[in-house]
């Protein structure tokens, strides 16, 4: 299916192509003053956890953003945890080291608040960890788009599917991020979330097993895996706030053509604890993680059923 | 309504009181040529000085006392027909009047009283000629009837491509298309890319931006008329036509001895047909095409009875294992009837339907796998009693109602996980609305006329149905559903608005008048669209507890002046729009499938101002218009922009079109289009912030639409010649070439802002184009 989604698509862009087109051009616009950024995750896995403060920059200065240095950052929990973070390096990554191998800092169910202390402001976040279920299996078929595709690009290959079923009760969110080679798939308009086990709330999709576009979201409809290849899938629970802003991040970076929505500003669930203080950016999440990892051998792959 | 009750027993005790000692002259006005039936003509009686002016369906009636008169009948492009009468008792007469063009060779670019700009009280009204469309240059060649009307004052849209239109500030859903009478939910073909009126079986076009008559009802900004064509009642009529984008066909031809008529048109998109030996593997069954059906008849059962029958049917098919399709329904039932010489009836009945259906796997039947499958619609059906009762040569009053059936059904989903079968439905939702109105067209004087009249509109949402509370945390935020309340039955809210109109018309010479209207106007159903374009999947929602009925108040003034014995005609109107419960949305807004739709929704008010200016010219071998309008469209929605104003999507303070037309000889004509349109709004954000992986966009402003794209510019050509040689010994054949954008300009669509390719945290600025070359386009029109 969704071989023959993109064929219908590859068709739409050659009409569409016909005419219309993006070219990069210079704007000039006005910048505003800068804020405090909190890029923040942690989880449930024995890793050492970061947690990175910069400022926001100008639109178009596409320098690294500037790193905020010298701020207190501490993560409690709702059991009396409290966990320090240091900026080591001095570059504004405040980190966490687990004292044992197998020392995590989230736990499903527990609640994490989050406390940032810079200059004369105060700022908080909450986040809840939240269920995640396992991953059953990463199986792989082999494809063939109908097409070459224009750039260059092989036209066939091996297309990754997983398994995994949503837990019963409505409203668990996911963010599911897949890897090959170990390289992440970083595009924004690859970000592929889940609700419960369809796209949004109104799905009613409650208990089941994810469906076909989410379950074959890994890699992008216009890429294969070649035999030897790593694929590895995580699946990331979210709160409903951490599904609204993963969204909204692939919403407001890919939002251009006839059907874009007015651009808005990305929610945040950082909080100064005075209201009329300066605002601050970013989103501190903390997520259940699962994964499943495997490397493609022709002889395991199974029948293109689709 | 005891209001209502009231004014109709005024109207018919005043009506009694006049119609004493007087006699009637009454009849069709038709074209001698195809027996159409001519709206609009001018009927002027010589030795009053006055007139009256023949209604949509080519009836007249004038009340005269007893004695001789001249009548004049005067349409512009036909030739003049004068009659002289004796009038002792009611009289009838039919009048057919010749087309001039048969005898002048001139290209005629409206078919109206020639002074009517000036006469007639109607102001805020555009009416294109079928004739000037089909000349004007056209995107790959196809006539279009809304991106002609783009070019009019007033009117604009958010970009090409984009379906629909925007007049004096209004959203698309404000504007009630009508195709016979019907309304048409959505007019286009491929999103926004081709109107669904196929040029081949439309009569007349008419816009009306301003001074809405008591009649019209149930949108707020403007009324699109669009009326069919009656087919030819003199002799079989074939016309078709070759083109980049469709195939036509139309076939006409009068039945019952030339008591009726019809006419049955269809077009088809070919460019699946023509791709097929191109296209291999899954692409084999690709389906990518999009058809309309065009069909009415008429007869004419006698002097006092006319029945016509009419339907539309049209759709969009795009998949291939994949389906995506879309279309509207409409079908209409008409009867005019003439109780006396002075009492005309047309009721109309009609059904109207869109619906869109998305499926994946249509080859999958069976319950395993995995599959999604999805559908809406909305439905309505009408019946609408409208009287005309022409009471003396100076007061013709209408009256009459409308009931409006709607079903929607918002979203139906089946869902097959891995064989776990899933049922997605939102609630179909039941109202109606009923419509009463009187209206009168008052001559006082050589120099003075009034139309003024009241309307009273209701609105039921019925059961079975559901109705939420919302809690609002935060202003412009999403709210939260609180409780809800079931209804099996009975009426489960109501909404009633009067809605007076008015307009008057002063003429200070013989070539130059004054108008003035205000209208106020109520809108029960809207489109929810949160795109830049409106997509084909947008749901039609109806009024709610929480959706209030939009409603307009608008007045307009104008000057109106006609020069060179009514060669040019020439209007300058400024307005000011008044728009109350505008919707807007939340971000991240998800108006699909979702049963809390409502709590996406934010409302506020709207306000739109301007001035147009418009010249033409009806006459010589250069004809057409220089339309100008200079305007601002704002909101002010709760919770966007700081709660302040802001500019609409569809803004553009300058709009400059030009058409002309050109004759040069029996077989070329040329035409020409020029537009002009200051850069519609776009939001920019000031900084960007690292996060993930990502550079994001944010504006410290938290602002809406403070920026504007360029602006946008065309030019566009066209040249028609007709071929010497008969067609099979009889018919008529011509090509016709454009050129789409000439200047290869690339308009901008839109310029957004995303991350670089290759580097998230490189960020930079798109432009957008639709259309990004010169587009060339040949079509051959034949007729026989």
């Amino acid at each position: 299916m969704k071989n023959r989604l993109a064929s219908l698509f590859i068709l739409l862009l050659a009409l569409g192509s016909l005419a219309s087109c993006e070219d990069v051009i210079d704007l000039d616009i006005k910048s505003g003053d800068p804020q405090l950024v909190v890029d923040g995750w942690i989880t449930n896995q024995a890793i050492e956890h970061s947690i990175r403060l910069t400022e926001s920059a100008p639109y178009f200065d596409n320098s690294p953003a500037k790193p905020i240095l010298n701020a207190s950052v501490v993560v409690t929990d709702d059991k009396g945890g409290i966990f320090n973070f240091k900026d080591a390096k001095n570059n504004g990554v405040y980190i966490w080291k687990p004292s044992t191998s197998t020392d995590t800092l989230g736990h499903i169910g527990r609640t994490y608040t989050l406390n940032v202390k810079f200059g004369n402001e105060e700022y908080t976040a909450v986040s809840k960890l939240n269920r995640v279920p396992k991953i059953d299996s990463l199986t792989y078929f082999f494809d063939k788009l109908p097409v070459a595709p224009s750039d260059g690009k092989p036209q066939q290959g091996y297309k990754p599917e997983f398994f995994a079923r949503d837990p019963v009760g409505a409203g668990d969110c996911y963010w599911i991020k897949s890897f090959k080679n170990g390289k992440y798939f970083n595009k924004a308009s690859q970000i592929s979330t889940a609700y419960d086990a369809g796209f949004s709330p109104g799905g009613n999709s409650d208990g089941l097993i994810f469906v076909l576009p989410i379950r074959q979201s890994i890699v992008p409809f216009d890429e294969f895996l070649v035999e030897k290849d790593t694929i590895k899938v995580e699946l990331h629970s979210l709160t409903l706030e951490g599904y609204y802003f993963i969204n909204q991040i692939r919403i407001e970076s890919t939002n251009g053509g006839l059907f874009a929505t007015p651009p808005s500003n990305i929610f945040s669930n950082i909080k100064n604890s005075n209201p009329n203080g300066r605002k601050a950016l970013g989103f501190f999440g903390a997520a259940g993680v699962s994964s499943f990892q495997t490397v493609v051998d022709p002889k395991q792959a199974r029948p293109n059923i689709y | 309504m005891k209001h209502l009750l009231f004014l109709f027993a005024f109207f018919s005790t005043t009506l009694l009181a006049y119609s004493q000692e007087k006699k009637t002259i009454s009849g069709y006005i038709k074209d001698a040529t195809n027996g159409e039936s001519l709206i609009g003509v001018s009927v002027y009686v010589r030795e009053i000085g006055n007139g009256t002016v023949a209604n949509d369906y080519g009836y007249y009636a004038l009340s005269l006392p007893s004695g001789n008169y001249t009548l004049i009948f005067n349409y512009l492009g036909y030739e003049k027909v004068e009659k002289k009468i004796d009038l002792k008792n009611d009289l009838k007469l039919n009048i057919e009047l010749k087309d001039e063009s048969l005898k002048l060779q001139e290209v005629v670019v409206k078919t109206t009283k020639e002074d009517e700009n000036v006469k007639s009280i109607e102001m805020s009204v555009n009416k294109v000629e079928m004739k000037t469309i089909r000349q004007m240059p056209a995107l790959l060649g196809e006539v279009d009837i809304i991106r002609s009307i783009q070019l009019l004052p007033g009117v604009t849209s958010v970009g090409e491509g984009a379906s629909g239109f925007n007049v004096r500030g209004g959203n698309i859903d404000q504007n009630l298309v009508l195709l016979d009478e019907a309304p048409v939910f959505n007019s286009s073909h491929l999103f926004g890319f081709f109107s669904v009126f196929n040029p081949d079986a439309i009569k007349d076009v008419k816009l009306v931006k301003g001074g809405i008559p008591a009649q019209y009802g149930g949108r707020i900004s403007s009324i699109l008329d669009v009326r069919l064509k009656e087919g030819n009642a003199k002799t079989r009529e074939i016309n078709g036509g070759i083109g980049t984008i469709f195939s036509r066909l139309s076939y006409e031809q009068p039945f019952a001895k030339g008591k009726g008529s019809f006419i049955v048109a269809g077009r088809r998109s070919y460019i699946d047909v023509l791709a097929k030996p191109f296209l291999s593997g899954d692409l084999k069954n690709s389906r990518f095409y999009f058809y309309d059906l065009t069909a009415k008849a008429n007869y004419r059962i006698n002097d006092k009875n006319t029945i016509y029958a009419s339907g539309y049917f049209g759709r969009d098919v795009f998949g291939a294992d994949f389906g995506f399709d879309w279309g509207n329904q409409t079908a209409t039932a008409r009867w005019n009837h003439l109780f006396n010489d002075k009492l005309f009836l047309n009721a109309t009945t009609f059904y109207s339907n869109y619906d869109y259906g998305l499926e994946s796997d249509r080859n999958n039947t069976n319950t395993s796998g995995d599959k999604f499958k999805w559908n809406s619609n909305i439905q309505t059906w009408s019946i609408k009693p409208d009287f005309t009762y022409y009471l003396t040569p100076n007061n013709t009053i209408t009256f009459g109602g409308q009931y409006i059936n709607y079903t929607s059904r918002p979203g139906t989903a089946l869902a097959l996980s891995n064989g776990e079968e899933r049922t997605i439905t939102l609630d179909t939702r039941y109202a109606d609305e009923s419509a009463l109105y009187v209206g009168n067209e008052q001559k006082v004087n050589n120099w003075l006329s009034f139309q003024y009249g009241i309307r009273y509109s209701y609105f039921r949402n019925l059961g079975p149905g559901t109705s939420f509370e919302f809690l609002e945390v935060e202003k412009g935020e999403r709210k939260i559903p609180i409780s809800e309340n079931k209804y099996e039955t009975g009426v489960i809210n109501t909404y009633g608005n009067w809605e007076p109109r008015f307009s008057a018309k002063i003429e200070v010479s013989p070539a130059a008048s004054i108008k003035v209207s205000y209208n106020r106007t109520a809108q029960y159903l809207h489109l929810l669209s949160n795109t830049a374009a409106s997509s084909p999947l947008d749901v039609w929602t109806l009024s709610s507890k929480i959706i209030k009925p939009q409603i307009a108040d608008q007045v307009a003034l104008g000057w109106f002046q006609n020069l060179q014995d009514n060669m040019y005609e020439a209007s300058l109107e400024i307005y000011y729009k008044d728009l109350q419960n505008q919707i807007d949305y939340v971000r991240n807004s998800d108006l699909l499938l979702n049963r809390y739709l409502e709590g996406d929704l934010l409302f506020g008010n709207g306000r739109a101002y301007g001035t147009e200016f418009y010249i033409k010219k009806n006459r010589g071998k250069l004809t057409g218009w220089l339309s100008y309008t200079l305007a601002r469209t704002e909101r002010k929605i709760e919770g966007i922009n700081r709660n302040d104003w802001f500019p609409a999507r569809f803004d553009k303070t300058h709009n400059l079109s030009v058409v002309g037309l050109y004759q040069l000889n029996d077989r070329w004509s040329f035409s020409t289009n020029f537009a002009f349109n200051t850069g519609t709004p776009a939001t920019f954000p000031t900084n960007r912030f690292e996060w993930g992986e990502w550079a994001l966009p944010h504006n410290v402003n938290d602002s809406r639409n403070a920026a504007r794209i360029p602006s946008y510019h065309r030019l566009d050509l066209g040249a028609t010649l007709k071929s010497k040689k008969k067609l099979f010994g009889k018919g008529q054949g011509e090509w016709v070439f454009s050129v789409y954008n000439v200047y290869n300009r690339r308009n901008p669509f839109s310029t957004y802002l995303r991350q670089n390719e290759n580097n998230n945290l490189q960020t930079e600025a798109v432009r957008y184009s639709i259309i990004g070359s010169v587009i060339p386009a040949v079509t051959y029109n034949f007729k026989f």
